[in-house]
């Protein structure tokens, strides 16, 4: 008996220690603390979840809001796949209006962190500005606008009013002494100003008749012209630094500066083709499917492609391409081979591309001439380290042997035929 | 010792006609007006110095207007959704299928630009024919219907399969035959399609139709040995061909193979092994193979029956009833017999063939080949070939039954029988008796135009399909590119009608293959079709061959040849007329393509036109020039048609060629020629290409666009080079002139150095056939233009490669002592020798054009090529002047926007096929081969981005990888192990006008030719 009642103690014992930590527990959830849910919301959920808005999985805050069973949501974020495989009708619903696109197993989230990260999401969604709820009770925030049109018209008016001014207040003066010169009586000598006609012209006529200032004058007169002339059929076709307007505002000061995202990342043909290669939209879509989603740029993207970022679904028919204007244009009769380039003599973008990542918007740096092709094929080393093809090659060991550099040149590179064909 | 033989490009060079002379002496064909405005008032007024201010002005202010341009604004649209094996500017590689031969489709960015030949295919080892080059031209064809059609006008492919369904429908309740009538289908997939189409529709029947059939040696096999088959050759095994009339290396069969095959015992490899086959050839009018040939021997077409029961009598020993002498041919008569002793001293290794489409000469020619042991050997009955199963009875059976009107539909795929067939007015008439006609025809064309309907088919390139041209050597279709217009599949619109489960064709193929064919390859499954896609073909362990012995009663046979020949032989006042195919077109069905129509004749030369082929001497007993207009009547239907006096033809005879004058084909190929079809007749059931002809001159003068007449030999007599077999034996260098001492003019020219590579070539002018498969490959590589039958005329015809074909006089064997003032007085014709030499820029070290050019547009590389910069040419054209080769190219015109031209270049769709790794050229500038420096620069590309050493065989240009032959080598002379250093190094190699100095960087080998010297 003893035994039994022991037995009871004990297991009662156990019993209510766990009721008791059960009520704690679900008081402690209750209650989870929204700061630390931030750091794990930020550190698990972000990837694929918004507060307010869907991303690849739903908005978390009317989601979250709306669902109060927060056991079931808690079995939900630490293991949704336990749930589906248990054919939890919730669950599958979730499962297939999603495209039963399984979410990530969260098996190292404890019950307290999911407490928390609900803590949060809650009460984030409250002050959410997509929150209906928000809406109606906010006024609408007038648009940051930096100096609005309206200052910079007041300034125009300030300055043509004072224009304005000084114009009367000139004349205001010229009438003043005038009248003044008249109650002085000096008016008489105007006549005698008249008698005597200044000839305006006399110094022009002197100047003519010395022969060699005409000879200079015309001499630079000729020279100048000459060289603007030179100057202009030169730069004929020539169009450094041309800066066209291109139909999506694409910064690449931010991706290859800030962001610091490799040239080629984009920019793949670069290294295997002829052609540097505007990236096609997918690629953009690799990141702005969930990065700045809500930014007009990105959403001309999105209209290209006939993208609806609230469905994520693509629609052909919608889909239209994006006319670029190209920067470096080559002339037909040239052919320019980026791999060659890239890949083969490991040159950098930045050589002919100039300081692309500190460009907000890209521009033509370099003169893209003959002349600018053949002094770089002058005066480059060939990078030939580790490449077998350069072995079998007599020239480029006599090079060597004799101490010289081994350009471009040196190897046929300024031959006609070489781009010309 | 060098030959003092005379080559001759024409006649008109060897009579020096005083309008050839004239031209001659100018480099271009119009000379420029200059005279006359320098003695007319052109210096002498007062205005030109007031105009040339007036210029001067107008110049400077144009210029600078010029320079205050904006910048031009080019738009770049990338894709939206990047296909991932597409990288812009990086070309891709497809398998597929050319008319059974294995292929590669060259893509850039989704569209096919060229066809090039797989390496493994068993066909031609990567040789292509000028057809296959020229058939990617034809995707983008602008005349292409763009949908459906019923009753001339516009449809949709919805209600054309509503309308057929129920037309179907209500013709199977009633009961009537359905007929589809095809050219001949070697695809098992499209045969699966049809036969699924018959037992939906029990009543219809499918029927092979050939516009040139093969049907004489098929029944000919069924009667000998009762294997209805088209019989597989192999030409490398044989060491002496006797060929009647039969084109093998142009147009018979199966052209690519048979060249492949037959200058594997006449290439620099078999010669050095000191074996050359031996070709004896008797023909009518002179053909690629004929002037291929060692010993050809003019015969008329009504002596080509006695000729071979001449030859089986002496080879069987055995007289076969009939009287089979050649009394007239004398030198036939003598040929025949040393044919059959070389034959018989070969037997096991000979073949005779035959292109006559009698039943009965096939079956004689059997009973020879079985005489000779060619069964096993040279001729394969267990693995035949399917490339012609055409029966001309059931076709002509078919034409019958319409105007009968027991046929209801029919179906026309790939057949234009009312352009093609010898009766098209029977086949017109029945037609309008038909309830339902359809042509899949992808254009419009004579019978789709009187057809109900025309559901046009896709192109080849769009297509998934398969093919099966020879026994167990399966290859697959794949489309390269989504379809240009609304067209459909034919075997998807058949299955569609016939209510298939498949849903379409490309699932119906895979089905096919995965349940049939993928195990003959020892493929399977998803994995198999993969590798199936890469590969492109499979191939099944060739049957093992029966012996056969023929047993077929000769005497009627000899009977059947002997009164066709009485029929054929013309009494006086007419002439027998033998009707043949030209490389180009063939049966022209493709008479559409541009590139095919200017690829000039490989014997006459001819571009963009047919004509009456005549030899010269009847030329002269007629009274006839070149161009003459002559009015043709045979068989109650008459044409008119310009005459061609052609050395090597048939005395009293005429050849004509079919596939021109089509009506309905698109703006390229309508009224190019006359359509010479109605000249067949129909004898013992089977189509016959010769019959009786009177002639009656119009008056009229046509001229002919002749590529030949352009340049002249000028005799000097370095350019072609030539010795015989026994020669070549004796002393491998014979003729190739080692023997001569060679002057050298090293005196002021700067010396190259070929530091890094030196790019030549080596052309084997005994391998090269004259086909002409290099000329197309290298228009599609190099984007050159097309420039009309008008500007040929005017020798303005752009090709970069040209084959130049060169007469010389039979000198049976001797030496080449036909001197100048002999020939004078030679009247024979007849028997001319044909040497064929591709000519192209000789990238000469020490290059004449190089040193004129005011601009320095040309220049000599360091690679060993000969540069040109088109956009610093000027245009003085004094570097053609100064090439002693003529291989330069002036643009005349903007061939790319001149709306003088409908070129293929400025066409919005044809503009596809240009290759975009080469510039389309300006107007006034020069151009020339070069060498396909951009496969040269690619290659060397690939190897420094592979890290590896450039190997041989890396860098293959256009030519060289088409020709089915392989007579053209490129490669790198620095490397002496690459194939074509040791090519140079034959004994056989010389440089056509070494004399000069020039230092040509093409070599060529002496053409050898296998004369004995017992011949007649």
């Amino acid at each position: 008996m003893r035994r039994l009642s022991l037995l009871f103690k004990q297991r009662s014992r156990s019993v209510l220690l766990a009721a008791v930590f059960v009520l704690f527990g679900t008081a402690a959830h209750a209650q989870g603390d929204a700061a630390k849910g931030e750091g794990i919301f930020k550190a698990n959920c972000t990837t694929c979840h918004k507060i307010g808005t869907r991303v690849v999985g739903p908005a978390l805050g009317p989601t979250i809001t709306s669902e109060t069973d927060d056991k079931w949501l808690t079995k939900w974020i630490e293991n949704n796949q336990a749930l589906i495989a248990a054919k939890d009708p919730k669950a599958l619903a979730i499962y297939n209006q999603y495209n039963q696109a399984g979410m990530t197993v969260f098996g190292s989230l404890t019950d307290g962190d999911v407490a928390n990260v609900l803590a949060y999401v809650r009460a984030s969604w409250k002050t959410d500005p997509a929150n209906p709820v928000n809406a109606s009770k906010l006024p609408a925030v007038a648009p940051e606008t930096g100096p609005g049109s309206l200052t910079i018209y007041a300034l125009i008016a300030v300055i043509i009013i004072a224009f304005i001014i000084i114009l009367v207040l000139n004349r205001v003066i010229g009438t003043l002494e005038k009248v003044l010169v008249k109650s002085e009586g000096i008016l008489v000598t105007e006549a005698e100003v008249e008698a005597v006609p200044v000839d305006r012209f006399a110094l022009i006529k002197k100047l003519a008749k010395n022969k060699k200032f005409v000879f200079f004058t015309l001499l630079v007169g000729t020279l100048a012209l000459g060289s603007w002339t030179w100057v202009t059929m030169w730069h004929t076709n020539v169009h450094q630094g041309y800066q066209p307007e291109q139909p999506i505002h694409f910064p690449h000061d931010l991706h290859a500066g800030a962001m610091k995202i490799d040239c080629q990342y984009c920019h793949f043909g670069a290294y295997k083709s002829k052609n540097a290669s505007i990236p096609p939209l997918n690629v953009c879509m690799n990141c702005h499917k969930t990065v700045k989603t809500e930014s007009p740029e990105i959403h001309k993207i999105y209209d290209a492609l006939g993208y609806d970022p609230t469905t994520q679904k693509y629609d052909s028919t919608k889909s239209h391409p994006i006319q670029w204007v190209r920067i470096h244009n080559l002339p037909d009769f040239v052919y320019f081979n980026h791999s060659q380039h890239v890949k083969v003599a490991g040159l950098k973008c930045q050589t002919c591309h100039g300081p692309v990542q500190e460009m907000k918007e890209v521009y033509q740096y370099s003169p893209l001439t003959m002349k600018w092709c053949i002094q770089c094929h002058k005066r480059t080393d060939v990078n030939m380290k580790g490449n077998a093809y350069y072995e079998k090659m007599e020239a480029v060991h006599d090079l060597i042997k004799a101490g010289k550099p081994v350009t471009e040149a040196a190897m046929g590179g300024i031959e006609c035929g070489k781009c010309h064909y | 010792m060098d030959s003092n033989k005379k080559y001759w490009k024409g006649l008109e060079e060897l009579d020096q006609t005083t309008e050839f002379v004239e031209l001659n002496k100018h480099e271009f064909a119009e000379p420029i007006p200059i005279e006359d405005v320098l003695t007319g008032g052109g210096l002498m007024g007062k205005t030109p110095r007031r105009d040339f201010l007036k210029a001067l002005g107008f110049g400077v202010g144009a210029v600078s207007l010029a320079a205050c341009q904006p910048v031009p604004v080019h738009k770049s649209m990338p894709y939206l959704i990047k296909p991932e094996e597409i990288t812009p500017g990086v070309a891709n590689f497809y398998v597929s299928t050319y008319e059974g031969q294995a292929i590669l489709v060259k893509t850039r960015e989704g569209r096919p630009i060229k066809v090039e030949g797989n390496p493994n295919d068993l066909i031609g080892k990567g040789g292509l024919s000028a057809r296959a080059q020229a058939s990617v031209l034809d995707l983008y064809d602008i005349n292409r219907l763009k949908n459906p059609v019923k009753n001339n006008g516009d449809y949709g492919w919805e209600q054309l399969d509503n309308f057929i369904k129920d037309e179907l429908t209500a013709i199977k309740a009633g009961g009537k035959n359905i007929r589809l009538i095809t050219s001949t289908i070697t695809s098992p997939s499209t045969l699966a399609v049809i036969a699924d189409f018959i037992t939906a529709f029990p009543t219809a029947k499918h029927i092979n139709y050939d516009a040139v059939s093969y049907t004489g040696i098929i029944q000919g096999n069924q009667n000998s040995f009762g294997k209805a088959v088209l019989p597989h050759y192999s030409f490398d095994n044989a060491d002496v061909i006797v060929s009647f009339g039969a084109d093998f290396l142009g147009t018979w069969i199966s052209p690519v193979e048979f060249i492949r095959q037959y200058v594997q015992t006449r290439n620099n490899k078999s010669l050095e092994a000191k074996k050359m086959s031996r070709h004896i050839h008797f023909e009518t009018g002179l053909s690629v193979t004929g002037s291929n040939a060692d010993a050809r021997i003019p015969i008329k077409p009504s002596e080509e029956g006695p000729a071979l029961i001449s030859l089986y009598n002496a080879i069987s020993g055995k007289t076969l009833p009939g009287d089979a002498s050649l009394t007239n041919n004398k030198v036939a008569a003598n040929a025949i017999a040393l044919a059959a002793k070389e034959l018989v001293a070969a037997k096991g290794k000979a073949l005779v063939i035959a292109g006559s489409n009698d039943v009965a000469t096939q079956i004689l020619v059997n009973a020879i080949n079985s005489l000779l042991g060619s069964y096993g050997t040279t001729i394969d009955l267990d693995n035949p070939s399917h490339q012609f199963a055409g029966n001309d009875s059931e076709f002509t059976e078919f034409v019958a039954e319409m105007n009968r009107g027991e046929v209801d539909a029919v179906f026309f795929l790939d057949a234009n029988p009312v352009y093609d067939y010898y009766k098209s007015k029977d086949v017109v008439s029945g037609l309008k008796k038909v309830r339902l006609s359809v042509s899949f025809s992808d254009h419009n064309d004579e019978t789709a135009n009187i057809c109900t309907a025309v559901a046009p088919n896709h192109h080849y390139l769009e297509s998934w399909g398969d093919d099966n041209a020879l026994e167990g050597y399966y290859t697959i279709l794949q489309p390269t590119i989504n379809p240009v217009y609304d067209t459909r599949q034919a075997e998807h619109s058949l299955l569609v009608w016939s209510g298939s489960a498949a849903k379409d064709y490309y699932t119906y193929v895979r089905n096919n293959w995965d349940q049939k064919l993928l195990t003959i390859g020892g493929l399977t499954g998803q994995k198999g079709w993969e590798t199936l896609l890469q590969t492109g073909f499979i191939k099944a362990a060739p049957k093992a061959a029966g012996s056969y012995s023929f047993t077929y009663a000769l005497d009627s046979v000899s009977q059947k040849i002997l009164d066709h020949s009485k029929a054929l032989a013309a009494a006086s006042g007419s002439v027998e007329f033998a009707l043949y195919q030209t490389v180009a077109l063939r049966d022209g069905k493709r008479a559409n393509n541009p590139w095919l129509q200017e690829l000039p004749d490989p014997v006459s030369k001819v571009t963009w036109d047919n004509y009456a082929n005549v030899s010269p001497s009847d030329m002269k007993k007629w009274g006839y020039e070149d161009g003459d207009a002559v009015k043709i009547e045979a068989n109650g239907y008459s044409i008119t048609i310009p005459v061609l006096s052609q050395p090597g033809q048939a005395q009293g005879t005429i050849s004509l060629a079919v596939g021109y004058g089509r009506t309905i084909s698109g703006p390229v190929g309508d009224n190019v020629g006359k359509n010479t079809f109605p000249l067949y007749s129909l004898r013992n059931g089977t189509l016959q290409t010769s019959g009786v002809a009177t002639l009656k001159p119009t008056g009229d003068n046509w001229p002919l666009a002749q590529t030949q007449t352009h340049h002249s030999i000028e005799g000097r007599n370095s350019i072609i080079k030539e010795a015989t077999f026994k020669e070549y034996v004796k002393n491998p260098a014979a003729r190739s002139g080692e023997e001569e001492d060679h002057k050298d003019y090293d005196l002021f020219w700067q010396k190259y150095e070929h530091p890094t590579y030196n790019w030549v070539m080596a052309i084997d002018l005994n391998a090269c056939t004259g086909c002409g498969a290099c000329v197309v490959a290298c228009s599609a590589e190099n984007n050159v233009p097309v420039v009309g039958k008008d500007e040929v005329r005017r020798r303005r015809e752009m090709h970069w490669i040209r084959i130049d074909r060169y007469y010389s006089f039979d000198d049976n064997g001797d030496g080449g002592k036909t001197e100048e003032h002999e020939i004078a007085n030679l009247d024979n014709f007849d028997n001319v020798r044909v040497v064929y030499q591709p000519m192209l820029c000789q990238h000469c070290d020490h290059a004449p054009c190089e040193t004129v050019c005011p601009v320095l547009a040309t220049v000599h590389s360091s690679e060993g090529l000969n540069h040109m910069a088109y956009n610093r040419c000027v245009g003085t054209r004094y570097c053609a002047n100064n090439c002693p080769y003529k291989v330069r190219r002036f643009n005349w015109f903007n061939y790319w926007n001149d709306a003088r031209f409908e070129n293929y270049i400025q066409n919005d769709h044809t503009v596809l096929v240009l290759n975009p790794d080469v510039v389309t050229r300006f107007r006034g500038v020069m151009e020339k081969c070069s060498m396909c420096i951009q496969r040269i620069q690619a290659g060397k590309l690939k190897a420094k981005i592979e890290k590896r050493p450039l190997k041989d065989g890396d860098v293959k240009v256009a030519c060289q990888q088409t020709c089915p032959a392989n007579a053209i080598v490129m490669g790198d002379a620095n490397d002496p192990n690459s194939e074509v250093s040791k090519a140079l190094k034959s004994d056989r190699t010389y440089y056509v006008l070494e004399e000069l100095g020039t230092q040509p960087g093409v070599g060529y080998q002496v053409k050898v030719r296998n004369i004995t010297e017992t011949e007649a």
